[in-house]
């Protein structure tokens, strides 16, 4: 895990489940020795409550306060031994769980296009609540394994060194169990993969709902969708349904198991005791307080093996995780140029120069040179790959073929970065994060905006929002208009003064005045020296631009 | 915690006959558990007793041995039956205030609809009602469960054993369990609620960083946007860590307390035996009680840590909840004239009037135009004209009758609006028209894809079957908006109204596409918000709106 972090790349192969598993290995070990001395602290509480009660029988002289002390303090030592446990377990599930995420976080921050794995939706609820999945796995099921491969075999021991016929009981009963778990396991796995499949589903499924509820409104199509999310949902009810069942049905079966067990162990006691039974023993009939000792014993050679098999749950949920995980981190998809991080400017003049590159959907674009300082309009008919020229300008999407030129030097991973930091982006659809106007229009460079508002002609929009520049918006812009977004993004991407403006379709949506203000904007800014490339169906701004150069065939 | 009670109020009024038979089986649990473990315990020791007196002949083993095996098997079919009862209808209940709130999002006034961001309402439907599900399952159910069992064993231990044991029991468990319950949840209440939040944060950043990654890439911001998403997670793991102490602490206390109270019942029953009041092997049966009732309180460890998290659930959910719309009786009128009279309006989150006086009239199959600079209040009037924005004076009627009066099923069919932006969701073309007309046949889809000038450059692809990728991936923002504006057509309204309806289109494809509009509809009265030529030009006439 550690170097395919630090490196930050998204490997070409999937990360198996032990690898995800690495960093929190140590603790776990830790854990799982506590849990062992936890456990064995049980028998020797036993004892002591055997004594006394064996003692009130025969008549002993017991003391009640040095009893009940003992059992207390035996009591205080589990428990503090099971906190160490705990806590170490924790630890481990932190780690393992916070290093996955860490580990999404940049492959997803290194992908130039969306991953074929799922929408942001399937991806966050990867790294999210399914990461938590692994966390009962981690913290219940390594001590639960390491009890069960100590205290059984423990209790075993001190069983048959009083009563050969009580080992013999518990031998034949015990193996039973892990054999029924391996058998529930694989079913358990099964579901559980389907509850996590849908529950991806489900949330790519909301995610495009939500960000759609006007048009699903508009549409009138409140009933199918709510209808459609009320099937999906009740889906999701039933996978999760069969996975508990298998879950309540083997635990069900393992406390039948534990209860005859035991049961049987009580009846030889019970029986012994009694005088009707006169074998099992080391010789010599078995005395009260070892029938009650081994009585209180029996329940707890069989809880380890319960407690596995709750946990088995755990664990076919989390292979459900890694299966979920192996196949994201096995998705390569093109990876962006550069980090996409912040970098001191690419030195040079702001020229930009298209070899014989090809598009991704087919098709060579003609060479495309842009001198420094230069306006240039990219026009052509609709889906002829204006849009792609300028995410190539940009890095955002590398050529099947043919190289990019930017400031004279190559346009690759150790440019990018330095190169972008000379570029105001004005994409063609707004997008707003989830933070304020003010945040959303700086993006950290400097502070105040307003000087970029007014050239988007913008200014007195925000200043007549209730919250001026703490406003925040909805994700594409709600409550604003469409221009009124449109010229908020222009604003964005010409404060702190980039050299190179990359804008598409910057003045659809807007009425001509407006269009007007924008386009003056535009070459106010691109005045000062910048160099401004924009893609456009608008002829009025194309006329204003240096010269044309159209993609495709010249409609 | 007035929100959590109303949750568990809902939930119990979805699902109450299997609630309650749920509640009363996870009382018989703990009973047959206590009873097993109680009944084993003096069955051996008064054996042990007998064998030692020589009247093992004459010990009745069949009776007790029978119990115990009847209760072992009982506790384990009664468990199975409980957990199974309690855990689908909880998950019935759940899944319909899922779908309830949903509802509650699809028909929320319009201004605070279209500020809901994706990622935190998503958050709402996933996570906040997937923590719901332990408001019955882990915290109310167990915690009266509990209860009513602690009274029964508190009566029968009384008759069997004596007052003082059966009242260390119960005031033990009682008293002990509500004191720890009541310190860890003012620690823990706070701490789970914190995390959550910054697990919601975390969750809604990465979203922010898949959906917006190629504008972050390009700002230099992607580094700092995914540095910001661990950050969120960096603060929940502290506080988890912190929780997960405080849980750690709750569940020794709460081992602590089960061993106090068996230790103190054990020296009771030692006492009670040597002073001679009391056999034995009921001095066993209370002790090997006192031991199987930690049982009750072992539930409290999880509601402690779980109930910050579902405090704050439950009262953003039950804010969420869909109040059920009205139902006013279908209106008479299914369409007509419109008529826009004296209008005046104020755009949403603003307080400037942007109408003043404005009077139109549209009749079937015209076309207006309404033209007037970028933020004039074009917009906000197709909003108002489709009864999604209030008008300040004035009154817009269709076929006589006022927007406001008309219900909303009625004017949805009558009145279709293209918005300035819309979202395509992932799936075919296909998929994406029958949204607005889950009945149309294949014939109707090409047709309207024609009438948009996309039929041609779709059959260059897969025709209806060509893929989408999530927000209209994989079109252009032309093919797009072609593609939404087809969606609309299929509604077939009697009223068509279009916010800017030929953005991103070239001359010729918007001319060709305005016509095709006109020709798919001949009978509508089209009201356009118009920022080109090619769209006044089209229109019959133009309304300036300043």
């Amino acid at each position: 895990m550690a170097h395919q972090q630090s490196s930050g790349e998204v490997k070409p192969y999937a990360i198996s489940s032990s690898d995800w598993l690495t960093p929190g290995r140590k603790c776990q070990k830790g854990a799982a020795v506590f849990a062992v001395l936890a456990s064995l602290v049980w028998p020797v509480q036993a004892a002591l409550v055997a004594f006394a009660l064996g003692g009130l029988l025969t008549g002993a002289d017991v003391s009640p306060v040095w009893v009940a002390c003992g059992f207390i303090i035996l009591g205080v030592v589990r428990a503090v031994l099971g906190i160490k446990s705990e806590s170490l377990a924790e630890t481990a599930a932190d780690r393992v769980v916070h290093t996955a995420r860490a580990h999404i976080v940049a492959s997803e921050a290194k992908r130039a296009s969306d991953s074929p794995f799922g929408g942001a939706g399937g991806i966050s609820a990867l790294a999210s609540e399914k990461l938590d999945h692994l966390t009962a796995y981690i913290t219940r099921y390594a001590s639960a394994r390491a009890r069960v491969m100590v205290v059984p075999i423990v209790i075993f021991v001190l069983a048959l060194w009083s009563s050969w016929a009580v080992a013999l009981i518990l031998l034949v009963s015990g193996p039973l169990i892990p054999v029924f778990m391996a058998l529930v396991g694989m079913a358990a796995k099964e579901a559980s993969q389907r509850q996590m499949a849908e529950i991806g589903t489900l949330n790519d499924l909301l995610v495009e709902r939500l960000s759609a509820l006007v048009d699903i409104r508009l549409l009138g199509a409140n009933e199918t969708v709510l209808d459609g999310f009320s099937a999906q949902a009740g889906d999701l009810r039933k996978r999760t349904m069969a996975v508990l069942r298998v879950a309540f049905l083997s635990s069900t079966v393992l406390e039948l198991f534990a209860a005859i067990g035991v049961a049987m162990v009580a009846v030889y006691v019970g029986f012994s005791l009694l005088g009707a039974l006169e074998f099992g023993t080391w010789g010599g009939p078995l005395s009260p307080h070892t029938g009650i000792f081994l009585l209180l014993l029996a329940p707890e050679f069989y809880q380890p093996m319960r407690d596995l098999a709750a946990a088995w749950h755990d664990k076919a949920s989390a292979d459900a995780v890694f299966t979920e995980l192996s196949e994201w981190s096995g998705i390569e998809t093109p990876s962006l140029l550069g980090q996409g991080g912040s970098a001191s400017p690419l030195a040079g003049p702001a020229s930009v120069t298209l070899r014989g590159c090809a598009l991704p959907g087919g098709g060579v674009l003609d060479d495309i040179d842009v001198l420094p300082g230069e306006k240039v309009a990219l026009m052509g008919a609709s889906g002829t790959g204006k849009t792609s020229v300028l995410r190539m300008i940009a890095g955002l999407l590398s050529p099947v073929s043919g190289s990019v030129l930017v400031a004279g030097r190559p346009l690759d991973t150790t440019t990018a970065d330095a190169w972008r930091t000379r570029i105001g982006w004005m994409p063609q659809a707004p997008r707003f994060l989830n933070a304020s106007l003010r945040h959303n229009l700086t993006l950290g460079r400097g502070k105040d905006p307003s000087q970029a508002l007014d050239l988007a002609a913008v200014g007195q929009v925000v200043a007549a929002l209730p919250q001026g520049l703490n406003t925040r918006l909805g994700e594409t812009g709600g409550g604003l208009s469409g221009g009124e977004a449109r010229r908020i993004t222009l604003a964005r991407a010409i404060h702190g003064d980039p050299d190179v403006i990359l804008a598409d379709e910057p003045t659809a949506d807007l009425d001509a005045d407006t269009a007007a203000a924008v386009t003056s904007g535009l070459l106010a800014h691109a005045d000062r020296g910048a160099t401004l490339i924009v893609a456009t169906h608008d002829s009025i701004l194309a006329a204003k631009m240096d010269r044309v150069i159209w993609i495709g065939r010249r409609s | 915690m007035t929100a959590l009670w109303r949750i568990f109020r809902l939930i119990l009024r979805e699902q109450p006959t299997a609630l309650w038979r749920g509640a009363v089986l996870s009382c018989v649990v703990l009973l047959m558990g206590a009873a097993l473990l109680g009944l084993s315990g003096w069955f051996i020791t008064a054996a042990a007793a007998a064998g030692l007196a020589g009247m093992g002949a004459v010990f009745d083993v069949f009776r007790p041995s029978a119990t115990v095996r009847l209760l072992a098997l009982g506790r384990a079919a009664a468990r199975y039956g409980e957990r199974i009862l309690t855990h689908d209808a909880t998950l019935r209940a759940l899944e319909s205030l899922r779908v309830r709130l949903l509802a509650g999002l699809v028909t929320a006034p319009y201004p605070r609809m279209i500020r809901i961001r994706g990622a935190q309402a998503l958050n709402r439907l996933t996570a906040d009602i997937d923590v719901l599900d332990g408001v019955a399952l882990r915290l109310v159910l167990p915690v009266m469960a509990g209860v009513m069992a602690q009274v029964v064993v508190f009566a029968v231990l009384w008759a069997l054993v004596g007052l003082p044991v059966a009242l260390w029991i119960l005031a033990g468990y009682v008293f002990g369990g509500s004191a720890i319950f009541v310190l860890a949840t003012r620690k823990t209440a706070r701490l789970s609620r914190r995390a959550e939040a910054a697990a919601q944060a975390f969750r809604s950043r990465l979203i922010d960083l898949i959906r917006g990654r190629r504008d972050l890439a390009v700002q230099g911001q992607l580094v700092a946007q995914a540095d910001f998403a661990l950050a969120a997670d960096r603060r929940r793991r502290a506080l988890q860590t912190q929780q997960d102490h405080a849980e750690r602490l709750a569940g020794a206390a709460l081992h602590m307390l089960g061993t106090v109270i068996a230790g103190g019942t054990l020296w009771l029953g030692i006492k009670m035996v040597q002073a001679g009041d009391l056999a034995p092997s009921f001095a066993a049966l209370g002790f090997f009680t006192a031991l199987a009732l930690a049982e009750t309180i072992a539930p409290l460890r999880r509601a402690a840590s779980d109930l910050g998290r579902m405090a704050e659930a439950a009262r953003r959910v039950s804010r969420d909840i869909a109040v059920p719309l009205p139902t006013s009786a279908p209106s008479a009128a299914t369409g007509g004239r419109l008529q826009i009279q004296s209008v005046a309006l104020l755009r949403a989150l603003s307080k400037v009037p942007v109408l003043k006086d404005l009077s139109f009239d549209v009749r079937s199959g015209e076309t207006v135009a309404l033209t007037g600079p970028s933020g004039s209040g074009k917009s906000t009037l197709l909003l108002s004209i489709a009864g999604l924005h209030p008008v300040t004076t004035g009154r817009i009627t269709l076929g006589g009758l006022s927007i406001s009066d008309w219900d909303e099923k009625s004017l949805r069919a009558a009145v279709a609006l293209l918005p300035q932006r819309s979202v395509l969701m992932s799936g075919t073309v296909a998929d994406a028209l029958r949204l607005a007309a889950p009945h149309s046949d294949d014939d109707t889809l090409l047709q309207v894809l024609e009438a948009v000038q996309l039929n041609g450059v779709l059959q260059a692809r897969d025709g209806l079957n060509t893929i989408i990728g999530a927000g209209g991936d994989g079109l252009s923002g032309g093919e797009a908006r072609r593609l939404v504006l087809a969606r609309v057509l299929l509604r077939r309204p009697k009223v068509l109204l279009l916010d800017e309806p030929t953005e991103g289109l070239d001359e010729p494809t918007a001319q060709a596409v305005l016509a095709g509009v006109r020709r798919f509809l001949p009978g509508a009265a089209v009201v356009i918000a118009a920022h080109r030529r090619v769209e006044t030009r089209f229109a019959d006439r133009t309304v300036s709106v300043n």
